[in-house]
């Protein structure tokens, strides 16, 4: 509970700060009751628990309303609160204040509620819904930039969603390959009086047969229980199977935090602005929704991400440790034979060179790929135009794939070593040079080529001396500049076991040999900055 | 030596459809020196293209020496290209090379496509070069880059790059409308000498009356994609020319 009022505070405060800082306050109180509400109908807010650790069902507020009706006062506030905005002023004040204390109030109550028995209810069709919604809109976007045919693209829409839903909900169709997703979004129904007792009974007459089974295992018996309780938060096998959960109100997940930080937010910002009305602007509507948007992305992914700042705490030690063993740096040690600083100088040379050899052959390459990959070189004959975008299809998708992948491939290709990173950077870079190049290529002044068609060059020719001399400059900056980034991921590339010096890093590391490690960081600290600093100074001089 | 005939040019825009030029017959001969003018979307630009093959036209046909240039296949409109010099209002340079590289542009369409590919002139082509950038007085100039010119100079470039072409026909769009009086002056002056020394024969655009009265022995007038006047400059009179611009309407 203290964490869930840590965070109410949290959000007071920073409506606070807002306010104090004369920001509008009713974008906050809109942005936080939107947020409220997705919050309310998609984020986990308790646990439900069934016999095993795959039971466990997160389910919202919304799923938890045929449980506890009362929690249907947040939408209700959040609502009341977004009318009340409309009008602003002092209303809009009242509005947050009334919205994040109905909020506040019934998630709070939810929380204090006792644990208790309920049975599940899949929403059938919900996700396939969600899926043709989301086809139909996609298709509905295109009528935006053709106007004309507006009715004819929204009835495609239509029919694109009808067939969406239909394909994923029939029995082999799409929902198949996606199991989780058919009834993934479950109801919480209260179950009748006397259902705890059956389930009990129920168990008790199946524990002589299971104490059975785990004799012959060599497992302890399993006494009879009075009540659910006996069994810890768990609930017997068959009545998981038939649906039943059991769920801990207390047990809460990352949308508890959500709601209570947003109704926090809420009710300071409604605060503030029944303190100082004329914090308002014309567009808290827009602004309110982003804020809304951006928090119902952020949230979830702070929880997928395990973000959790308290693993830093007991990691702490680790990283003292590898501070001592790491300083001062190793840079030779005659009696061991051991010369990490020669090995390191050597290592980064070979680095620099894989960066050097991958961006020669990229550039090598993409030259004259990207001539057929730009458009305005490519108008000529219908035959011009496949090659375009067969090209720009080639290069498209084959830039989708990092270097780390593809050196990842080689290297188990062609064995461990520069051979298998040089290859990757040069691959990868040939579809970013490819891109760069014939953006540059059709961004080329048309005046010198028109000159040239007049004087009756043929078109290699005015490619050639009307395009090129243009677009060289630019070739030999964007080239440099990807010699750049290929020295940066020269060094990732090591690690996947593609030679150079982030081998000889992730091999110290693995070692434990701290102090030589340390040496090749602090080297390609030094050359990362020497190349930046050249790369610019070169850049500069050419365009 | 140029018979145009029943020309027309339609472009179709996200709009509709965009009549640009509407029935329009000239006949150019030998030696002449016409000046386009009108207003600005008169169709002047488009007819000039059209002479030299940039644009085809919707329909109708320019003959040029007896041959269809409108419905020449690529390496024949090249070939046909190479004897029309064209001189732009941006001058159109390649602002990264030398002086002398551009003038030797011109000179691309006499080339087997892989000599010019590797920029092999043959002597010829440098002593055509050459001649032709001291007829505008850049001879001093031939290894600067063209960039470091001015704009009187790049325009003079711009000429020789042209008459490096050695061509029968030599079209101009507006060659004078990014330069000074001074300059403009010495731009038709130049085109003037090309026309009586050499016979090429000369269709330029320009908006400034006076010069077009000055430099030409034919004027010829397009209003809205036609022709509204074709004669001599002394026969034009007053009232062509404030109907022309529309200069009535404009006081009202």
């Amino acid at each position: 509970m203290t964490e869930l009022l840590l965070y109410t505070f949290f959000g007071m405060l920073l409506a606070v700060l807002a306010g104090l800082a004369k920001g509008s306050m009713r974008r906050w109180v809109i942005g936080a009751g939107l947020a409220l509400l997705v919050v309310f109908a998609a984020f986990p807010f308790s646990r439900a628990r069934g016999f095993l650790s795959r039971d466990t069902i997160d389910p919202t507020l919304l799923a938890l309303v045929p449980l506890f009706p009362l929690l249907l006062m947040i939408p209700l506030g959040v609502l009341l609160a977004l009318v009340l905005a409309r009008r602003g002023g002092q209303a809009a004040g009242l509005g947050g204040v009334l919205g994040g204390t109905a909020a506040l109030v019934a998630a709070g109550w939810w929380y204090v509620q006792p644990v208790q028995i309920a049975k599940l209810y899949p929403v059938e069709g919900l996700i396939e819904l969600l899926l043709a919604l989301g086809v139909a809109g996609s298709v509905a976007l295109l009528s935006f930039s053709r106007p004309k045919q507006r009715v004819p693209i929204l009835i495609g829409a239509v029919v694109a969603g009808v067939l969406a839903f239909l394909w994923f909900h029939a029995p082999q169709g799409g929902g198949a390959y996606l199991p989780k997703s058919l009834g993934y979004y479950k109801l919480m129904l209260p179950t009748p009086p006397g259902a705890e007792q059956q389930i009990v009974d129920a168990y008790n007459r199946a524990l002589p047969e299971l104490n059975a089974i785990r004799k012959e295992l060599g497992q302890d018996e399993l006494k009879p229980i009075q009540s659910l309780a006996d069994l810890q938060g768990a609930i017997p096998q068959q009545a998981s199977s038939e649906g039943y959960r059991l769920v801990q109100p207390a047990t809460t997940q990352y949308g508890a935090f959500a709601a209570f930080f947003l109704a926090g937010l809420m009710l300071g910002a409604g605060l503030m602005q029944l303190r100082n009305a004329s914090l308002q602007e014309p567009d808290d509507f827009r602004a309110g929704i982003l804020i809304a948007l951006v928090a119902s992305f952020l949230i979830p992914a702070f929880d997928a991400t395990e973000f959790d700042l308290n693993k830093l705490v007991v990691g702490w030690p680790f990283l003292q440790q590898f501070a001592d063993k790491a300083w001062p740096p190793l840079l030779a040690d005659p009696a061991a034979e051991r010369y990490p600083l020669q090995e390191v100088l050597s290592q980064i040379a070979v680095t620099v060179q894989m960066a050097l050899v991958g961006t020669f052959l990229a550039a090598v390459f993409a030259m004259p790929l990207s001539f057929l990959a730009a458009r305005n070189v490519t108008s000529g004959t219908p035959l011009m135009r496949s090659v375009f975008y067969v090209t720009r299809l080639f290069l498209n998708v084959l830039r989708g794939v990092p270097t780390l992948i593809i050196a990842l491939i080689l290297v188990a290709a062609v064995g461990l070593g520069p051979f298998a990173g040089v290859m990757a950077i040069a691959i990868h870079s040939l579809t970013e040079l490819g891109k760069l190049y014939s953006e540059a290529i059709e961004n080329a002044d048309k005046g010198p080529v028109e000159a040239l068609e007049s004087t009756g060059a043929s078109g290699v020719n005015v490619v050639r001396w009307a395009i090129l001399p243009q677009v060289l400059p630019l070739f030999v900056s964007y080239t440099v500049y990807n010699f750049e980034i290929n020295f940066r991921s020269s060094l990732v590339l090591g690690l996947v076991g593609a030679g150079g010096i982030g081998y000889f890093i992730n091999e110290k590391m693995a070692s434990g040999q701290y102090d030589q490690m340390i040496v090749g960081v602090i080297a390609i600290v030094i050359v990362v900055n020497i190349i930046d600093f050249a790369s610019s100074w070169l850049r500069s001089r050419l365009v | 030596m140029i018979e145009v005939r029943n020309l027309n040019q339609t472009f179709y825009t996200a709009k509709g459809p965009l009549k640009v030029l509407m029935d329009i017959n000239l006949d150019i001969p030998k030696g002449d020196f016409v000046a386009v003018i009108g207003r600005s979307g008169a169709g002047k630009s488009t007819f000039l293209r059209t002479l030299n093959g940039l644009l085809i036209p919707t329909t109708g046909s320019v003959v040029v020496n007896g041959t269809d240039i409108t419905r020449l296949p690529k390496r024949e409109l090249q070939k046909y290209r190479r004897t029309v010099g064209f001189i732009f209002q941006q001058f159109n340079l390649v602002n990264r090379l030398s002086t002398l590289d551009n003038v030797l542009h011109g000179r691309l369409g006499y080339l087997p496509t892989w000599r010019g590919l590797l920029g092999l002139y043959g002597e010829a082509d440098y002593r055509i070069a050459r001649q032709q950038l001291e007829r505008v007085d850049l001879a001093a100039k031939e290894n600067a880059r063209v960039d470091s010119l001015s704009g009187g100079q790049q325009q003079r470039v711009a000429i020789a790059r042209a008459m490096a072409q050695q061509p029968t026909l030599m079209l101009a769009d507006e060659p004078a409308a990014n330069l000074d009086p001074v300059l403009s002056e010495e731009v038709m002056r130049t085109l003037r000498r090309f026309n009586e020394q050499d016979g090429v024969t000369v269709v330029i655009n320009i908006h400034a009356l006076d010069l077009a009265l000055k430099y030409a022995k034919r004027i010829v007038a397009f209003k809205r994609g036609r022709v509204v006047y074709d004669g001599s400059p002394e026969q034009l009179s007053e009232e062509v020319v404030d109907d022309l611009y529309e200069r009535k309407e404009m006081l009202a």
